[in-house]
């Protein structure tokens, strides 16, 4: 790697768009992960023209570069491993078409999922990816991790909603992925390929994106389990029997607890929850929707199944699955909520031996996890709580999320369901795609010769995440 | 650690913030600059760092911690349950230990330019500012840049370090692109307070209530400091009512809502005076409530505004 020309940067971008002061260089090398590293300076470009010349710049000097949106990632995909630049991609907000005739929009990358919405709804729609984090994620880093949300059971993930794609190559050559159209069979749809990419092939700098219609009626349901494997039980009985509920999500005690301390909901103290939502235009069809996950949630095993079509107990319930992931750190004073094991996809019938396996690695490694999820959509999602300083719980947690991942591959599922690998779930992606590596180490060279964007994350990431990168976390004795 | 020996006691708070990042979209000068180390997170990053001996303080680190307008948004939005403030305000400390003088978001006075009357000292509502015997000094640990004490300068001697969007130049460039070429021209402008009701009255856009691209929203620091100037300017560039959203009255920690609502109606009888509804010119006390309230508060006006048509058709009459 050649050294950082910060003038040559300042030129492209201009002075204020580029930063080096080792607290901004800590900031951006740092993310919801456990893991950080330093970038050699921090970037924001404010047009395509600017990144096509720090890709062509970075490319000839071979500089990795991280593109990186709201650094809401929490498996380390924008810690810069390798050092380099980190491309702010903030300074590209804005929306640059609602095209109603032909239902679609275009954004550039930095817009805020939440602020797109904003725009939709006055017309009546909707985009529908939505991760918990749409108050401050990027379209570009939802599009790059293929994230999706509570909803993503009837709505998909992004994926589900990107037409088409602008991107700069290493080298700085713009290229036009996929199109305007909702369907499309002109050979390989490329702009696919960079869904999920994780920032290992190009910079995503301008989305087409489908977007839908807001429902008029939304109903929440709730429903309580005295058992974990019921209340997963319950959810694979309802995606059996054909229910189209707009949202699924399980709950359990620990996220509960935490929840409940964090937020005060006054959810109900039982060893797991589902809430469920239906949507739709029309009441009798919502209805419908409802009694079809009451009956197959109270066939499990579920009790005091209560459901609203009222707005404002909707929105207390949602805002406390919103902030879940925060609020996880207030289930015990001295242990720290981290993002590992974080996310997994299952088939339904493996759903409830899921939920149980997680609790039981757990104590076998004296931790505590807890199982939670879009499990509508396959999805589960765990974290750790632990004694960060310690050692000994840094090397359990890695046996236990090896364990998990081992379990997962074991029953059919895959490592991540809408987090993404980064980091942190790198040794269990690569077993899990042991087959596929070279291939996808082909594709890489194709778009990126010089291995400079995002090095050593997916395929190329080290097996031993707890020492690919420094922890966050301080460690008595730095021993881990 | 000896060096940050009040930081030392939140370490396992530092490690409790799981670094997700959602006090961004509550943080007014974040969203001034959007550069992720004037965020709340950013902040317990550096300080973390600086506890464990991974980042030396300088004058650069000094500036950001004391870029605050003291909200507590971050805070009461934390699920995580990190009492910003209070952290903040141990960290700042010890870096004044250490010899750095940042300024911040902190005001300054213009010793050459003081008098001396004290109306400033007077006025802050945190009691950041007294006469130390020769000259008014501020305390940097208290002053929350509310800028209080600014309209009560005769000298005009006093400043805010930075004021990330909320100064009245900054208001009046932003009505400048509003209105300029190829600009929005929204039919009215709203005026929020940093410290309670921004936040809310964004996330209100979100929920759509009255906003269907007419209105702008422009963050003032304290309603207090909104000046006639700058509402008069909108006025003149196109808009055609201004609604100034402060907080309660009895919520206000600088005494901002007041001074607004009598600079506001003063204001109001000039326009009067001229012909014009005095409805284009309100005030309304939104305060911390939440996106619904904003919302209706914003949609009233707006739809009011609709029904008055642009002031210039009133003039005419």
């Amino acid at each position: 790697m050649g050294g950082i020309d910060t003038k040559r940067l300042r030129q492209i971008v201009g002075e204020e768009g580029v930063r080096d002061a080792p607290a901004d260089l800590l900031v951006y090398g740092s993310d919801a992960s456990v893991h950080q590293a330093r970038p050699q300076a921090v970037v924001r470009p404010t047009t395509v023209e600017q990144v096509q010349q720090l890709l062509e710049y970075c490319h000839q000097q071979r500089i990795p570069l991280v593109a990186r949106g709201s650094g809401s990632g929490m498996c380390g995909q924008t810690v810069p491993l390798r050092g380099g630049i980190v491309l702010d991609m903030k300074g590209m907000n804005r929306i640059l078409e609602i095209n109603l005739r032909d239902g679609i929009c275009r954004v550039e990358p930095g817009v805020v999922d939440d602020d797109l919405n904003r725009e939709l709804k006055p017309h009546g729609f909707f985009y529908p990816p939505t991760p918990a984090s749409a108050r401050i994620a990027t379209i570009g880093g939802e599009i790059a991790n293929n994230a999706s949300g509570t909803r993503s059971v009837k709505y998909g993930a992004a994926r589900d909603s990107v037409l088409g794609l602008k991107v700069v190559l290493p080298g700085g050559r713009l290229l036009e992925l996929g199109g305007r159209t909702r369907v499309a069979s002109s050979g390989y749809p490329l702009e696919r390929l960079f869904v999920g990419s994780e920032g290992t092939l190009g910079v995503i700098v301008e989305a087409t994106l489908r977007y839908v219609p807001i429902p008029r009626f939304r109903c929440l349901g709730i429903a309580k389990f005295d058992k974990l494997e019921q209340a997963g039980d319950a959810v694979s009985a309802i995606m059996a029997a054909g229910c189209q509920p707009s949202m699924l999500e399980l709950i359990d005690h620990v996220a509960i607890t935490a929840v409940n301390r964090a937020q005060n909901l006054g959810l109900p103290d039982v060893e797991a929850i589902l809430l469920f939502e239906a949507d739709g235009m029309v009441r009798e069809a919502v209805d419908y929707e409802i009694e079809r996950l009451t009956h197959y949630s109270q066939e499990a095993g579920g009790f005091g199944i209560e459901s609203s079509y009222e707005a404002k107990e909707r929105e207390r319930i949602f805002a406390g699955r919103k902030k879940l992931f925060p609020s996880l750190s207030n289930f015990a004073d001295a242990l720290a909520s981290t993002a590992l094991a974080d996310d997994m996809a299952v088939p339904y019938s493996r759903m409830a031996e899921t939920a149980r396996k997680i609790h039981q690695v757990a104590e076998r490694h004296g931790l505590i996890m807890t199982a939670y999820g879009h499990c509508g959509a396959g999805c589960m999602h765990t974290k750790i709580l632990m004694d960060t300083s310690k050692g000994e719980q840094w090397r359990a947690a890695r046996q236990a999320v090896a364990e998990i991942y081992q379990w997962v591959r074991q029953v059919g599922g895959t490592t991540s369901a809408e987090h993404g690998i980064g980091i942190s779930k790198a040794a269990a992606f690569k077993e899990e795609k042991a087959p596929l590596l070279e291939l996808m180490r082909a594709v890489k060279a194709v778009f990126d010769p010089q291995g400079i964007m995002n090095p050593g994350k997916l395929m190329d990431a080290p097996d031993d995440w707890l020492h690919a990168s420094p922890l966050r976390y301080d460690v008595d004795n730095g021993e881990v | 650690m000896a060096r940050f020996s009040r930081l030392a006691r939140w370490e396992s708070t530092l490690n409790a913030c799981i670094r997700c990042g959602y006090c961004y979209e509550h943080c007014p000068v974040y969203k001034a600059t959007r550069w992720e180390v004037d965020a709340p997170r950013g902040k317990l990053i550096i300080l973390h760092e600086l506890l464990h001996g991974r980042l030396e303080p300088d004058d650069y680190v000094a500036e950001k911690l004391f870029e605050c307008f003291h909200c507590r948004r971050c805070e009461k939005a934390c699920s995580s349950g990190v009492k910003t403030l209070e952290l903040f305000r141990d960290a700042r400390a010890d870096l004044l230990d250490l010899g750095f003088s940042p300024v911040g978001t902190t005001s300054l006075t213009d010793a050459d330019r003081c008098a001396v009357c004290l109306n400033c000292v007077r006025a802050c509502p945190h009691e950041a500012r007294r006469f130390d015997g020769t000259r008014v000094v501020v305390d940097p640990l208290e002053c929350a840049g509310c800028g209080s004490c600014l309209d009560t300068c005769p000298a005009e001697a006093i400043t805010l370090g930075r004021n990330f969007g909320t100064a009245p130049q900054e208001l009046d460039e932003r009505l400048g692109h509003l209105y300029g070429d190829g600009g929005p021209r929204p039919r009215s402008v709203v005026f929020c307070c940093a410290w309670s009701n921004y936040p809310g009255l964004q996330a209100a856009r979100l929920a759509g209530a009255g906003d269907d691209g007419e209105v702008a929203y422009l963050v003032t620091a304290c309603a207090g400091r909104l000046s006639a100037g700058t509402v008069l300017r909108a006025f003149e560039l196109g808009a055609w009512g201004v609604l100034v959203a402060t907080c309660q009255a009895d919520e206000c920690d600088h005494g901002g809502a007041a001074r607004a609502a009598a600079r506001m109606q003063r204001l109001r009888e000039v326009l009067e005076r001229l012909g014009l509804d005095g409805d284009r010119l309100q005030v309304r006390e939104v305060g911390f409530a939440g996106a619904a309230a904003a919302a209706a508060a914003a949609g009233e006006f707006s739809q009011r505004i609709r029904e008055l048509g642009p002031w210039y058709e009133e003039c005419r009459t």
